[in-house]
């Protein structure tokens, strides 16, 4: 186990090498200049030299890319092109808010998709069925940021029942940050409850129809103990595959709730950086991501052998 | 740029209506309570050495004090200087507020104005170098007097000093911020409000500064920022209550924040001008005439009721009704010709570029087909905001929605723009009459004299249509009726120390 663990850790490395000559080259070939950005009204041909220089973009591309690698194995980010805070530092202030949010939604998700899925799996075609399938539909194909505005335009503006926006770490008032955390939740969590409801009705449909359920009932277990213990535990492991999959991706998902919802979390930084561009930040971000990414499926394997004494890694 | 492109999307522009709306000015102030303001962009820093954004300025004012401050109708006042001697173009003489200090404790005084001017015109990251240049150094004389020796006349100074590169800080506490005073500014400014914290994407606070050398002032305990980009989402916050005071919403919510009751919206004319570039170093528009017919045909009054609800006035040139240098009779273009338009030139095609905002979008949409009416062709390239900035910036274009924001004197909203080379002449334009106007009244002491220079200039330049003009905006402010003591200034800062909450 522990051999497997670092076998994969060892793999990463080359992707990780892969992604930041990937994000290098995407962010530094899109065009505009961060210099025109950071002067505004204030440029001139010897001001955004100044900055070209300061910034290093007066040298080749691939010597711009080799400092940047120096860096980043030395575990620095560098500083950002805008503010001058340390990428680490930029990132890390914000990565709280980011988890936070993408934990709820996850969570709502859950509560959502789990029983909703099961009951539509065993209840085929029933009302409950079409009702669940229904959700599936709207949730998948509705974008979060337009759930987001009806959340808002409704719920907030209208009703007054949660605030427009905003975060409240919940260290500083545990009602206010719940409070906050509604909404963007919601919007952030339904795509994904949509999509997992899907995957835990299909693959308990399929599970139940083994005939180790059958034999189960056989032996007189409770309808209960059947769907819950039998069924479930072993109809979770598509649902795992895509639950890892969300994990890694809470902070793309977030990037545009964040931006709905004025949530100052690592997905409006990105959306900022990249606006800015803010070269050293978003390839900060983008890395991390691929990180979470490469993490999340490596936690999905281990899940795997929990779920399922079978599967072993040696 | 993008401040003013903010302004565009938001604001409309332009007006005559002069202040309006009214503004509950009960009785005696209160003290105390603070106040929530939105602000249209994040900040990228606390200093002024190297800020670029209007939207940093916004904060600045009531952190920072200025050598000099305006009074609503431009004029300059006393700001951390008490009176001026400029009598010598070469030898300005300012005598400065005595036992003023700085949020660390420190005084300000004249070695810390020669301090301040010798960081702003020499640190490497300083972006206030050119408007400093004028400066060759300064004098202490004594303890509340400075002499400002200057290596050329600049009647432009005094104006640049109510700006960033007039704001003093303390110098004790730029050293001991370090790399990171432009995130924390802690007691580096001897403004109404002291800097407490900054929360990227989230708010920043400011606190009463209890010893501010107004007396009585401020009236509010502090102020909270908050970062709100979409015009939609300000308006909502200001219904919810989540913010009190806002400065940029979109020009079809103004009609509906005016009728309610819960709400004060004020605007005056502001400083900036709006319109196109034309590149008249490229084909199609290094033809005068093809230039001219775009500017015959564009109808500025539609586009001022269509796209900006009548909010603001039409303008014809780079000088606004704000400006001590109007010129009212200033009218070429005033209505549309398609008839002249098609005389001087047509059944040409050009592109146009502009960034995916809802109202720029707009507005584009409406001018192609009021050019289509003088069979010229207009199409639309939409780009975001960076690449479509750099490709203006290096005249990689044909014509370029670009805004300004202007600038307290009018050198501000000219030189740059029009002189050969200028460092906003993204036109490419060139008239040596009109070089020399620009250099003439940069350096003449006479304002009279000055607006003639700027008269004649301004007439070339709407003639030439380097520049289609088309409407001049509006400064505005909503909020709350629980805030009292608002004033509007023209060149869009909200300014807090007077303001108090009921």
């Amino acid at each position: 186990m522990t051999a497997y663990i670092v076998r994969r850790l060892a793999l990463m490395l080359p992707v990780a090498f892969l992604v930041t000559i990937g994000v290098f080259m995407l962010i530094h070939l899109t065009p505009g200049d961060p210099a025109l950005i950071l002067l505004g009204e204030d440029r001139s041909p010897q001001a955004i030299a100044a900055i070209h220089h300061r910034l290093g973009l007066d040298q080749p591309l691939y010597i711009q890319y080799l400092v940047w690698l120096g860096q980043i194995v030395h575990l620095d980010l560098g500083r950002s092109v805008t503010t001058h805070q340390p990428v680490t530092i930029a990132i890390g202030e914000r990565l709280p808010a980011t988890f936070e949010l993408g934990a709820v939604a996850l969570i709502w998700s859950l509560l959502v998709a789990i029983p909703l899925g099961t009951i539509a799996a065993v209840r085929r075609g029933s009302l409950a069925d079409r009702i669940a399938t229904g959700f599936t539909v709207g949730g998948v194909s509705i974008p979060n940021f337009f759930i987001g505005i009806v959340l808002i335009f409704v719920l907030s503006v209208t009703l007054r029942l949660f605030p427009f926006g905003g975060y409240v770490p919940f260290a500083q008032d545990p009602y206010q940050n719940l409070r906050h955390i509604v909404l963007p939740a919601i919007a952030l969590g339904t795509a994904g409850a949509a999509i997992n409801m899907r995957f835990t009705r299909s693959s308990m449909i399929e599970v139940l129809n083994l005939d180790f359920i059958r034999t189960a009932r056989a032996k007189g277990a409770s309808w209960q103990r059947v769907v819950f213990i039998h069924a479930l535990k072993n109809a979770l492991i598509p649902v795992v595959t895509i639950i890892g999959l969300q994990v890694g991706g809470i902070i793309e998902g977030a990037v545009v709730t964040e931006t709905v919802f004025t949530w100052p979390g690592v997905g409006r930084l990105a959306v900022e950086s990249i606006l800015n561009r803010d070269y050293t930040v978003v390839q900060g971000i983008v890395l991390l991501a691929a990180f979470s990414f490469m993490f999340a499926n490596l936690l999905v394997d281990l899940v795997y052998g929990w779920l399922d004494p079978r599967i072993s890694y040696a | 740029m993008r401040r003013i492109a903010v302004v565009v999307a938001g604001l409309a522009l332009v007006a005559a209506c002069g202040p309006s709306g009214s503004s509950s000015q009960s009785t005696t102030p209160k003290a105390g309570g603070t106040a929530t303001i939105a602000l249209e962009s994040e900040l990228r820093t606390l200093d002024p050495l190297d800020s670029s954004l209007l939207v940093e300025r916004e904060v600045f004012y009531n952190i920072y004090d200025s050598l000099f401050t305006i009074d609503p109708s431009l004029k300059i006042q006393p700001g951390l200087v008490k009176s001026w001697d400029v009598t010598d173009p070469l030898n300005n003489k300012f005598t400065l507020q005595s036992g003023v200090k700085y949020q660390d404790g420190t005084s300000f005084n004249a070695q810390s104005v020669k301090d301040n001017i010798q960081r702003y015109k020499t640190a490497a990251n300083s972006r206030r170098k050119s408007d400093l240049k004028s400066i060759a150094s300064v004098e202490v004389v004594d303890d509340t007097h400075v002499n400002f020796k200057l290596s050329t006349p600049d009647a432009t100074l005094l104006a640049t000093l109510v700006d960033r590169a007039g704001m003093m800080l303390s110098m004790a506490a730029v050293q001991k911020g370090g790399q990171d005073f432009s995130l924390a500014p802690t007691g580096g400014g001897s403004g109404p409000f002291q800097f407490v914290e900054w929360k990227r994407n989230d708010h920043m606070t400011l606190k009463k500064n209890a010893t501010y050398w107004k007396a009585g002032l401020p009236y509010l305990d502090g102020l909270t920022y908050r970062a709100i980009p979409d015009v939609n989402a300000i308006v909502a916050a200001l219904k919810t209550g989540d913010i009190d005071i806002a400065r940029t919403i979109g020009a079809k919510d103004v009609a509906t924040l005016k009728a309610d009751s819960g709400f004060i919206y004020k605007d005056i004319p502001a400083l900036g001008f709006n319109g196109f570039e034309l590149n008249t170093a490229a084909a199609p528009f290094n033809d005068p005439a093809k230039r001219k017919a775009v500017a015959l045909a564009i109808d500025r009054y539609q586009i001022l009721k269509t796209i900006n609800f009548n909010i603001g006035v039409v303008g014809y040139g780079p000088i606004p009704p704000s400006s001590w240098a109007f010129d009212p009779t200033e009218k070429i273009y005033d209505k549309a010709d398609p008839a002249a338009a098609k005389a001087s030139a047509t059944g040409f095609t050009f592109t146009y570029k502009t960034t995916s905002d809802p109202v720029n979008q707009q507005q584009a949409a409406l001018m192609q087909s009021q050019l289509a009416a003088a069979g010229i062709t207009m199409q639309i390239q939409t780009e975001e905001f960076a690449a479509y900035q750099q490709e203006c910036q290096q005249h990689k274009f044909q014509a370029c929605g670009v805004n300004w924001s202007g600038r307290i004197d009018p050198d501000g909203n000219m030189y740059a723009w029009w002189h050969t080379g200028g460092d906003f002449n993204d036109s490419s334009y060139s008239n040596s009459q009109v070089d020399a106007w620009l250099e003439d009244a940069r350096v003449n002491a006479d304002q009279s004299k000055r607006k003639l220079d700027y008269d004649n200039a301004q007439k070339q330049i709407a003639a030439d249509a380097p520049y289609v003009f088309t409407i001049f905006g509006v400064s505005a402010q909503i909020s709350n009726t629980k805030i009292h003591k608002f004033t509007l200034y023209p060149d869009l800062m909200i300014r807090m120390a007077e303001v108090w909450k009921g």
